[in-house]
């Protein structure tokens, strides 16, 4: 006991270590892996996240221009965050809040359909040259 | 005298793991323990078989929730050799400050939960209330509490800026002082003294027989640490193991709290003459075919990595063994003879991580 003692005094001076949560939020450092936030603006769908990412975390239909993200398989590693190229996926400092079902976020970009084909006469059906002066 | 078979474990309030310990009483004394293991088997190592081998980092990051970013140097430094690749100088000292903070973290943790085994809440309460500083510096600069995820093939990710530096030379100064404010009750207090002296004694020759590692062997005045090789920036630091000569729990207490002391030493060393430069080296394709093999320390001892590549972005092989399956054996050791009540703190001695020993 009487080692302890001068611990003890400078506890009572110090004030306390913990803080009162529900009213005085924590605050995280500026690049605490929190959680991720999508772009889906800047998104192109190449699936670059899709492939990095150790957790399979996130799904991409690249021709299909969709994303799926499972946020309870995330572990917040940020590779998604180094491997997009346009910089469409953010890291976010405060924790991802509780969630009790396992719900997906769907990100759906926006499929140019590509305009058919005009069909452009085919030499056999084109008809035949007008035959043109005395032959 | 009738004899007593006592399950101690899976579920007890002593240890936060599953392992079970069969031991046999005659009245209070101890006269023989069956460790059983397996309850906590995940299939970690078939696992990064079928993995990318660069999802295994944040795979075997998970082997262990406290020492994960050792593990994830370690399986970096393993699968590097294979090519070899040599990492930038700055990444060798981030490597080192990141395996020291962990060590830090989980050398208070250690101290706090041993003085809660015998008791002694407030110096629980005390070490863990310093920890909790740590945790912070950890946060700030790898992202993460806990799961770190620093390290990647080639070096690291995160980087200490100049600020974050000045910050943590601030935080460990405090951190130390007030570890040190506490070494006259763990070397002095006879509560603590009467609970460790003479418990759970290994001498120095069982101690090697049985293949003991870290504070464990270190307690038995062996002076064996992995950090005595060339890895890193150790030998730029002139790193020199801390031995204590007793083999007792007392001992094994007092070489994790100076090895904390020491690991704070290692931190602020390696900040002020962190070099500059890259943070990584590319690296092009798979890791080619071989084998190697990558030894580090963990805060409760020597960690042992063994890799087989074959050319392809799979791994044929990665083997793990950590400390706490080679500090098993000891308790063999140190249990018989002692009495019932001392069986926590002994068993608290070796510090067990079950998840890390099963995977």
């Amino acid at each position: 006991m009487p080692f302890m003692l001068p611990t003890i005094i400078s506890n009572f001076f110090s004030g306390p270590a913990t803080r009162k949560y529900p009213v005085v939020d924590r605050v995280p450092p500026e690049r605490a892996r929190g959680h991720i936030v999508f772009d889906d603006n800047k998104c192109v769908y190449c699936g670059n996240c899709a492939r990095k990412c150790p957790a399979a975390a996130i799904e991409v239909k690249v021709k299909e221009k969709m994303l799926d993200f499972h946020p309870d398989r995330c572990i917040v590693c940020e590779v998604c965050v180094e491997a997009c190229p346009k910089n469409a996926i953010t890291l976010e400092s405060k924790w991802r809040k509780p969630f009790a079902t396992r719900e997906v976020e769907e990100h759906r970009g926006k499929v140019v359909e590509k305009p058919p084909k005009t069909e452009t006469p085919q030499k056999e059906d084109a008809p035949p040259p007008e035959k043109s002066g005395d032959s | 005298m009738p004899r007593t078979i006592v399950p101690f474990g899976p579920q007890h309030p002593v240890f936060p793991e599953p392992i079970q310990l069969k031991i046999t009483y005659e009245d209070e004394k101890v006269v023989d323990v069956v460790p059983a293991l397996g309850y906590g088997h995940r299939g970690i190592e078939k696992a990064c078989e079928l993995n990318d081998f660069q999802k295994n980092i944040y795979l075997c990051e998970r082997i262990c929730g406290i020492c994960s970013s050792i593990h994830g140097i370690a399986y970096c430094e393993a699968v590097e050799r294979l090519w070899p690749l040599e990492i930038p100088q700055r990444a060798k000292y981030l490597r080192t400050i990141f395996s020291e903070m962990s060590r830090v973290h989980s050398h208070l943790l250690w101290l706090g939960l041993f003085a809660d085994a015998f008791g002694f809440e407030s110096l629980f309460m005390q070490f863990w209330r310093i920890r909790e500083r740590v945790l912070d510096m950890i946060e700030m600069t790898a992202g993460h509490r806990v799961t770190q995820s620093v390290s990647v093939i080639g070096g690291v990710r995160r980087d200490i800026s100049a600020e974050q530096k000045s910050r943590m030379l601030d935080t460990f100064k405090t951190v130390k002082a007030e570890t040190e404010r506490l070494t006259s009750v763990l070397r002095k207090d006879y509560t603590v003294k009467a609970r460790t002296v003479g418990v759970g004694v290994i001498t120095t020759e069982q101690a090697v027989l049985f293949g003991c590692v870290g504070p464990v062997l270190r307690g038995s005045g062996v002076a064996e640490d992995a950090r005595m090789q060339d890895i890193m920036a150790y030998k730029d630091l002139e790193f020199e193991p801390i031995v204590e000569q007793d083999g007792d729990s007392w001992a094994r207490c007092l070489v994790r709290f100076r090895e904390c002391l020491q690991a704070i030493d290692l931190i602020v060393k390696a900040l002020n003459k962190l070099p500059e430069g890259e943070l990584a080296v590319k690296f092009k394709g798979n890791p080619p075919a071989g084998e190697v093999s990558f030894r580090h320390e963990q805060p409760r001892g020597e960690m042992f990595y063994y890799v087989k590549g074959n050319g392809t972005k799979n791994l044929d092989r990665v083997r793990v063994r950590t400390p706490t399956y080679s500090n098993i054996p000891s308790l063999l050791l140190m249990l018989p003879g002692s009495s019932l009540p001392d069986v926590p703190i002994i068993v608290h001695t070796i510090d067990p991580c079950i998840s890390c020993t099963e995977r």
